[in-house]
């Protein structure tokens, strides 16, 4: 594996948002601040695959902010994520009920910063539920959808990539797949009351 | 809501997403967006269709990040192994030093080690940009040819369709027939991947396993075992197709055995990486 391109904040918001050598964005930040966050995580009681498993969290909800525009770019990107993570940990260790000391210890340690966080990345909860029910779809629908929608390939690539007879084939199948998804998303108790409340 | 309400729904969201922000829309494009703000139960479904794609989309960035994650995990740890072979080779302080001949030599050593490593990485990078599990399948996939021998003589319509080598047929007669075993599942699965009907191949292959498994018995399991592996690696799944082939490759008694073992597991491993990137 190479090593990671150099960003400045700057650059690696411009990378992140134009979608351009996002591996090489995604392995610098590892390359960069996976290890503070270790030494952060590890110092509040998780162990090295809890780390690891908040830094992925925290990337995918950096990279999910840029992109949607939602980052404000008030902090520097180390800042941001070493808040992001905060977060993740705090709720985690609130969902794993190791309440106690080390909870009451970071309660008193939230602040403005934490509260700016959490608006900016969004309901993490929602986020894990939208991609356990992907992780349900068949095989072939997650391919699909994720060749189109995610790749962002046309329906001629993807019928160059799958044993689709032509482009109608594959529409057809996208058409249903898709609604198959949005038929699970509707079946999720919890995802469908957020939205009712939404659009009430 | 209609399926058309849905799919012209659907169409409307696809041009939305690729559409470039600030682009005057299109009168269809307008009209499907009042008709958004006007009806409730379109604006409900509408909201779950972003929220669809937003599902997906939150899939594929986590796919993304773990398939860095891993190596960067493998990368960090192959480091910490390394510095530790280099602590254990450390030259000791009053070692005395090698003569010039020797470091000549070394070094020439060194630069034909390094000129082998870069020829050696250079084809490496040329055969991952060339693999994928579609050139496996190319490079693997041979006809099942019916071994008549099974049975004395042909009466059943889908072995004689099968052995005329007349695919459709062969499906034809399976829609209509009513007997069904191992052998007529596995000659329809044959058939269809013949025919690039990759999913009803893999139905029919697993079907055969599945009866296998349930009447202990194991009546074409090898024959379904080795070309469901081959139809997954057929549909660019070669996650799936992997543990059936290694599990051949360690059963010296399984039929394709040989088959499997001539097979680059280096080619498929490297096609698992790339395809899981």
């Amino acid at each position: 594996m190479k090593v990671a391109e150099k960003y400045t904040d700057a650059e690696l918001i411009t990378a992140i948002s134009n979608e351009k050598n996002l591996n090489s964005a995604i392995l610098f930040l590892y390359q960069r601040y996976c290890e503070s966050t270790r030494s952060f995580i590890m110092s509040y009681g998780g162990n090295q695959q809890d780390a690891d498993d908040v830094f992925q969290e925290t990337v995918i909800a950096f990279i999910d902010t840029v992109t949607k525009g939602k980052y404000r770019q008030e902090a520097s990107v180390k800042t941001f994520l070493a808040s992001v993570a905060r977060h993740i940990w705090f709720n985690e260790l609130k969902k794993k009920e190791r309440a106690g000391l080390r909870e009451k210890r970071f309660e008193s340690t939230r602040d403005q910063q934490q509260e700016d966080v959490s608006q900016q990345i969004g309901d993490l909860e929602q986020r894990q539920q939208l991609r356990d029910i992907m992780q349900q779809l068949g095989e072939p629908c997650q391919t699909i959808l994720l060749l189109f929608y995610y790749e962002n390939l046309s329906m001629k690539e993807i019928t160059h990539h799958l044993p689709y007879e032509n482009e109608q084939v594959v529409r057809n199948k996208k058409y249903k797949c898709l609604q198959q998804l949005t038929g699970m998303i509707k079946a999720n108790p919890v995802i469908a009351g957020q939205l009712n409340e939404l659009i009430k | 809501m209609s399926l058309q309400h849905t799919h012209a729904l659907i169409d409307h969201l696809d041009k939305t997403l690729t559409d470039t922000p600030g682009q005057p829309s299109s009168e269809e494009s307008a009209a499907m967006q009042r008709l958004i703000s006007e009806d409730e139960d379109i604006a409900k479904e509408w909201n779950y269709l972003h929220l669809a794609v937003e599902a997906v989309r939150e899939k594929g960035l986590f796919e993304q990040v773990a398939a860095i994650r891993t190596q960067w995990e493998a990368r960090t740890a192959s480091q910490e192994e390394g510095e530790g072979i280099a602590m254990t080779q450390e030259t000791p302080a009053d070692e005395k030093p090698a003569g010039g001949a020797l470091r000549n030599l070394y070094r020439n050593t060194m630069r034909v080690a390094v000129c082998i490593l870069l020829f050696a990485a250079g084809a490496t990078i040329f055969r991952y940009v060339r693999l994928s599990s579609s050139s496996l399948y190319n490079a693997y996939y041979s006809s099942y040819e019916l071994n008549t021998s099974r049975d004395a003589s042909i009466t059943d319509p889908i072995e004689q369709a099968y052995i005329e080598k007349n695919w459709p047929e062969v499906l034809t007669r399976f829609s209509t027939t009513k007997e069904r075993n191992n052998k007529i599942d596995f000659l329809v699965g044959m058939a269809s991947l013949e025919l690039k009907k990759f999913d009803d191949a893999i139905a029919h292959f697993e079907q055969v396993m599945a009866t296998n498994s349930t009447s202990h018995t194991d009546y074409f399991e090898d024959e379904a075992e080795y070309y469901l592996a081959i139809a997954w690696l057929a549909t660019s799944k070669v996650n799936e197709a992997m543990p059936i082939l290694e599990r051949i490759k360690s059963n010296k008694d399984h039929l394709y055995y040989q088959k499997v073992s001539k097979m680059s597991f280096t080619d498929l491993r490297l096609v698992q990486y790339k395809e899981n990137k």
